[in-house]
């Protein structure tokens, strides 16, 4: 029998959108649609599923590379399909508003990178990514917008790969990793089991 | 209006877990009309994989805490008293709301209690600060039910004779000991050479096919995870889907309790629900049961008040929601570097050994149980040291590294270096100190008055108050255990004993005992002044012992099942 560790230290999510709409996360001086309009016409060879993208998610593609980067010996984010999980996770979870907080932070970093940098994340070097995001990290906000990133990243990489992550279970491999037995199919996934489901039926009557 | 167009049933059940499943079977198997009222899903063996986010990262088998929910107070550096919301707080106070309960999701490592854990007062005296009580009823009535959890629910399991063995009817287990890993052979050698009795862990997992159960599969992922092949002895897979087939049990699940109704004689007439569709319903029964697991059998009694109970059901002496126990003691690791493999101080161990996944770290420790050391202070009452490997769970690892040194997120290619490390370089192995959580005024529920559930009900506020000495039984046990891991030669030992109770190790409340005015239930369980309530789950236990709680949950089930039956 486990006693399962429990993280009290952690703010909830709401605490967390409360901040995001009431702080000094959007900068001054940019409406929030202006990111959002800008086009993205970088386009490189990327895995069919990557092509195509538009901003936020171009963005936090990008971000993710940086958090977990490729190299010749291990799968990076793309690799393990983790803009695809996070995708599938934001739309099982239905929740509005953790949908919109993982899409505002992408408006908030570019605002910064314009304000210091004059051009969007997307268009800057690794060195520079690297200092505006240990940057935002300084802010409560920010800190906790890279750490749900981080959060999914991680699922994304260890995770079963029927939600989309993990994708020809590299990260388990990287890793060596034994998975355990059976593991679930697409009709079986959690959210579609359990409290989940019964809520969702709930929530109807 | 509440709609009763059900017929009248011998018992109405409310819960489904380890203290409920033996009254199920038991009376189902008497003939007896039952209904089961489970507010979770009813999820069965082909619906459960190992799957971390569903196991064990999502609310898949317990409530979403926006809809249901606690709240805890913990005690400040002033004495204050500070409560919270887990909503808030994110500690989520939920065990398995499902068909069969939270013993669905336990590794299964089965201890009985001893005979002086049933007159701990008589046998060590007061505690100044503690509620310590001795039991109404003695080991040697309890026993005869011990026994039969062995063959109904299925124990696997070896006797090894030692100077805190307590009395057996049976000699042996009816199942062999499941697989074990090679790591109990580095545990036994250190033992050995410590003097100490390193005892097979018994577990309710079969070692082998039986009453339509699959033996275990050896996965590798056991706690936390419901079991599929059905070797798990959960109270569903064990005891209720065969109560089911009789033909004598009705289960409806997704069937929240939130109230029972009594007459101007103070007995129950009906159980009010909330049925899938969140319609208001109620049904009646000659009997009633209550097994939803300590926290909540305490809310629901006190939210069901009526002419006689103006306090709640069983609580016109306040002792309702009193004295709730968790375990106490705490947990420790110690590191095996596959490279350094050859420089332990004891038999060789390969690495490839070492990772081995599937078997079980069956091994466990009793020298302790009871403490006659001058270094002590005298004779005590001590507890269970148990060992295990680090639970497989990836992501949980992974997101151990997700800190730097300097407490900023880890990413980018250090955070792969981490990665690549903790996963590769080591096997952990740990242990954990089960001791007496002392009953005390500062652990108790109550309902709280501002947050409700999503029904509109009160939810249970917990006191999470520890007795003091409960930390310095757990640091001598865990000190002895470290000393184990260092006579393995491991790196890196390290453990941490707080006060901080485990969500999933809970009992205490609705205490029995013989005096009304101190007790909520009598020797049988019945509520002290509701003829026909029973409480069935960990509430019961005036005092909690040094080992998880389920066998002797589902023991006292077995037993109280048996006086119902000369009841109906």
């Amino acid at each position: 029998m486990n006693k399962p560790d429990h993280s009290r230290l952690q703010l909830n999510r709401r605490q967390f959108v409360q901040l995001i709409s009431s702080s000094a996360l959007l900068a001054p001086g940019l409406a929030w649609g202006d990111a959002l309009a800008q086009a993205n016409a970088q386009q490189a060879n990327r895995d069919p599923a990557y092509q195509n993208l538009q901003d936020p998610w171009l963005t936090i593609d990008e971000v993710q590379q940086h958090l977990l980067p490729a190299d010749e010996q291990s799968p990076g984010a793309e690799q393990i399909g983790a803009l695809r999980f996070l995708q599938t996770m934001l739309q099982a979870q239905n929740d509005p508003q953790e949908s919109e907080f993982i899409q505002q932070g992408v408006v908030w970093l570019n605002q910064l990178a314009n304000k210091q940098y004059q051009a969007d994340f997307k268009q800057l070097e690794v060195a520079q990514r690297e200092k505006l995001l240990r940057q935002i990290e300084t802010s409560d906000a920010g800190a906790r917008w890279l750490s749900s990133l981080m959060t999914y990243l991680i699922e994304a990489l260890l995770s079963d790969p029927v939600y989309g992550g993990n994708k020809n279970r590299r990260g388990w491999q990287w890793l060596e990793h034994i998975p355990g037995f059976p593991t679930p199919s697409a009709d079986k996934v959690y959210f579609k089991l359990g409290a989940h489901a019964s809520s969702r039926r709930r929530t109807k009557a | 209006m509440s709609q009763n167009n059900d017929k009248d049933y011998d018992v109405c059940v409310i819960g489904s877990g380890a203290g409920a499943g033996p009254i199920i079977s038991e009376l189902s198997k008497a003939g007896k009309s039952v209904l089961v009222l489970e507010k979770g899903p009813w999820l069965h063996n082909n619906d459960f994989f190992k799957d971390e986010l569903a196991c064990c990262r999502r609310s898949t088998y317990t409530p979403n805490l926006q809809d249901e929910q606690h709240v805890l107070e913990e005690a400040g550096y002033d004495g204050q008293w500070f409560s919270e919301a887990t909503s808030e707080s994110g500690w989520d106070f939920w065990n398995g709301n499902v068909v069969g309960g939270a013993s669905n999701f336990m590794s299964g490592f089965f201890y009985r209690l001893k005979p002086q854990d049933f007159r701990l007062k008589s046998e060590f005296g007061e505690i100044a600060g503690a509620n310590v009580v001795d039991w109404p009823i003695s080991y040697d009535e309890m026993e005869p039910y011990y026994s039969k959890v062995e063959t109904e629910v299925g124990i696997s399991g070896r006797v090894v004779p030692h100077k805190f063995q307590e009395p057996r009817s049976r000699k042996d287990f009816p199942y062999p000991p499941t697989l074990e890993h090679p790591v109990v052979k580095v545990i036994d050698n250190a033992c050995e050479q410590l003097n100490l009795s390193s005892l097979p862990t018994p577990r309710a997992i079969l070692s082998r096919p039986a009453n339509g159960r699959n033996s275990c599969e050896y996965s590798g992922y056991c706690g936390s995870y419901g079991c599929s092949s059905g070797a798990k002895g959960s109270s569903r897979a064990a005891l209720i889907d065969q109560a089911v087939a009789s033909g004598h049990c009705e289960l409806r699940d997704n069937s929240h309790v939130y109230k029972l109704k009594s007459d101007a004689s103070g007995k129950v007439v009906e159980a009010l629900y909330y049925d899938a569709e969140n319609k208001p319903r109620a049904v009646s029964a000659k009997l009633f049961v209550v097994a939803c697991h300590a926290i909540e059998t305490s809310r629901l009694l006190l939210a069901s008040t009526g002419p006689k109970h103006p306090q709640g059901l069983g609580n016109n002496y306040q002792q309702l929601g009193k004295n709730l126990l968790f375990s106490a003691g705490g947990s420790g690791t110690g590191e095996f570097h596959y490279d350094q493999l050859d420089r332990l101080d004891v038999d060789g161990i390969s690495a490839d050994a070492l990772k081995t996944r599937g078997p079980f770290v069956n091994r466990g420790l009793q020298d302790w149980y009871f403490i006659d050391d001058k270094a002590f202070g005298g004779p005590a009452k001590g507890g269970l040291i148990d060992f295990l490997l680090r639970h497989p769970n990836p992501i949980s690892r992974a997101m151990s590294v997700r800190w730097n040194s300097d407490g900023n997120l880890n990413w980018g290619d250090a955070l792969k270096q981490d990665l690549k490390s903790t996963f590769t370089s080591a096997q952990d192995l740990r242990f954990e100190v089960f001791n007496d959580w002392l009953p005390t005024d500062d652990c108790f529920v109550s309902l709280d008055k501002n947050v409700k559930d999503k029904y509109g009900h009160a939810v249970a506020k917990v006191r999470l108050g520890y007795h003091p000495h409960d930390l310095k039984v757990g640091q001598f046990l865990a000190d002895k255990a470290e000393m184990v891991l260092q006579q393995m030669g491991a790196k890196n030992i390290r453990s941490s004993v707080s006060g901080s109770p485990p969500a999933n190790l809970v009992a205490g409340g609705c205490r029995f005992g013989n005096d009304i005015k101190s007790s909520v239930l009598d020797a049988n369980c019945r509520v002290h002044d509701v003829d026909n309530l029973f409480v069935t789950d960990g509430s019961f236990m005036p005092t909690g012992g040094s080992v998880p709680y389920t066998w002797t949950i589902y023991a006292n089930s077995f037993r109280v099942a048996d006086k119902i039956k000369t009841l109906l």
